[in-house]
């Protein structure tokens, strides 16, 4: 079953054109990793996919229903896709349970309780549940974008949008997020994750995207892409990075 | 020169406490309203609106080019004649008169609202947008995001410099000598006009409003680095 459809997806920044004709779909379940250098307009289509960029031109189907004109019902949509940012953007007067408890209770009513035990279970799942009553500005970026893995969790939602989440991070902590990531792609959840990091994206990814100029340059799966890259570009961009 | 402090503080001591209820009154409900007004006009500023905007920073530069005295004044004089002329002209008969002590309340609402909503801007537009992008990520709304993830952090933010302005804000409750509020200056001038304790009087003035503004001013610097902990 495709959960996303993205169709003919344009942007413009003024005259600038970050992405043009971008074409790609994802099936349920599946983990698409999209690459590519700096620049490439991977983040913006990202962006474009939950609207904290309105696409400029073209339509993006999740779950058949265009959403990039759903105006105030937009709201609506973004609970059903979490999404992980590079700078974790964690509520710096929150402390990390009423981070991840606070969407729920507010947005769909979740009693306290329950709440507060749905996200010491995700707390637990992502390692952190000992700091459940800290703030997130006493604990490492490794530590902040788990909680901020978990506080997208817990509004339940269907698609998870990743967006570079191990590129602020030291590198002795990235491993511990995407070992998280990595739990999650098991257990079945459909992701959309911008990385730079080839690692995960040959284990764990069904399908490499690689983006260049604001277009998508290649699609295949991480064997073909790693082993045999068809374009020239995709070709002389991994042997740049790996 | 024969100083008599006992004397003068005898008199007046009684009289300048009944000021100080006064004064603490405007001080409070004059700064009350006069964040109100900050942050809706803060918000109104950072509003989609580019005419709102406009209006607000012309209103904000009138009031801010303007000394507060003749704000009062304007208030309490020219104010009431106004609508009393417009509604006279409308064909009504209307006898509008603004008690000195509400004209004090309504300029230090509009003046330090003004002033403050500068502090609230810049505080609003201080917040790391990552945190508006998470709140809209979660699923919500513009208004849910402004309320809940920007202002608090931005209005925490600000305390140390609402402290400074609550201190200005009592200091300036003087000028309402002028428009007739019994506040401490009016009555200490009355007092030594009477007496001729002008030394005595007019030093006792000086303290009392020392022993008000020196413990606030050490109360907010402890509530600054109090909130400086914590994050």
């Amino acid at each position: 079953m495709v959960m996303l459809e993205i169709k003919n997806l344009s942007k413009f920044f003024g005259d600038l054109e970050v992405l043009r004709d971008v074409n790609m779909a994802v099936e349920k379940g599946e983990v698409v990793v999209v690459i590519g250098p700096s620049g490439s307009g991977k983040s913006t289509m990202l962006r474009c996919i939950n609207l904290l960029e309105q696409p400029s031109g073209g339509e993006i189907l999740y779950q058949g229903k265009d959403i990039t004109h759903l105006g105030r019902q937009v709201t609506d949509y973004r609970k059903h896709v979490g999404m992980v940012f590079q700078r974790f953007n964690l509520f710096p007067l929150k402390t990390v349970l009423d981070n991840v408890c606070y969407a729920p209770m507010k947005l769909n009513k979740l009693p306290a309780k329950d709440a507060k035990e749905q996200a010491m279970a995700l707390l637990k799942k992502v390692g952190l549940e000992s700091k459940a009553g800290v703030y997130p500005a006493a604990l490492s970026g490794g530590q902040q974008q788990r909680v901020a893995i978990a506080r997208a969790l817990a509004m339940q939602p269907e698609l998870m949008l990743f967006d570079e989440p191990t590129s602020a991070l030291d590198p002795e902590l990235v491993g511990d997020v995407l070992e998280v990531m990595k739990q999650l792609a098991g257990e079945g959840m459909t992701m959309v994750v911008v990385t730079h990091e080839m690692g995960f994206a040959r284990d764990v990814a069904d399908r490499v995207i690689f983006m260049d100029g604001g277009y998508i340059v290649e699609e295949n799966t991480p064997v073909e892409i790693f082993t045999s890259p068809k374009n020239d570009r995709t070709r002389s961009f991994l042997a740049r990075v790996l | 020169m024969e100083l008599n402090f006992q004397k003068a503080f005898a008199k007046l001591g009684p009289s300048l406490l009944d000021g100080v209820g006064i004064v603490v009154y405007i001080t409070l409900a004059g700064f009350a309203c006069a964040l109100v007004a900050a942050l809706l006009i803060a918000i109104g500023r950072l509003s989609k609106s580019r005419v709102l905007d406009r209006i607000l920073s012309i209103f904000i530069e009138l009031i801010r080019g303007t000394p507060l005295l003749v704000q009062f004044f304007y208030i309490y004089y020219v104010v009431p004649m106004l609508i009393n002329g417009i509604s006279a002209a409308m064909g009504y008969h209307t006898n509008v008169q603004l008690e000195a002590s509400t004209c004090g309340i309504i300029g230090f609402a509009i003046n330090y609202g003004c002033y403050m909503s500068e502090v609230i801007r810049s505080a609003i537009l201080a917040i790391d947008p990552g945190q508006r992008e998470a709140g809209l990520a979660l699923g919500f709304s513009e208004g849910q995001v402004l309320f809940g993830f920007i202002i608090p952090p931005a209005l925490r933010n600000s305390v140390p410099v609402f402290g400074n302005y609550l201190v200005m804000l009592i200091k300036d409750t003087s000028l309402l000598a002028m428009i007739s509020v019994q506040e401490l200056l009016l009555r200490t001038k009355t007092f030594a006009s009477q007496t001729f304790l002008t030394v005595e009087a007019y030093t006792i003035l000086a303290l009392v409003y020392l022993v008000i503004s020196i413990p606030l001013s050490q109360l907010s610097r402890l509530v600054e680095r109090r909130l400086k902990r914590v994050r």
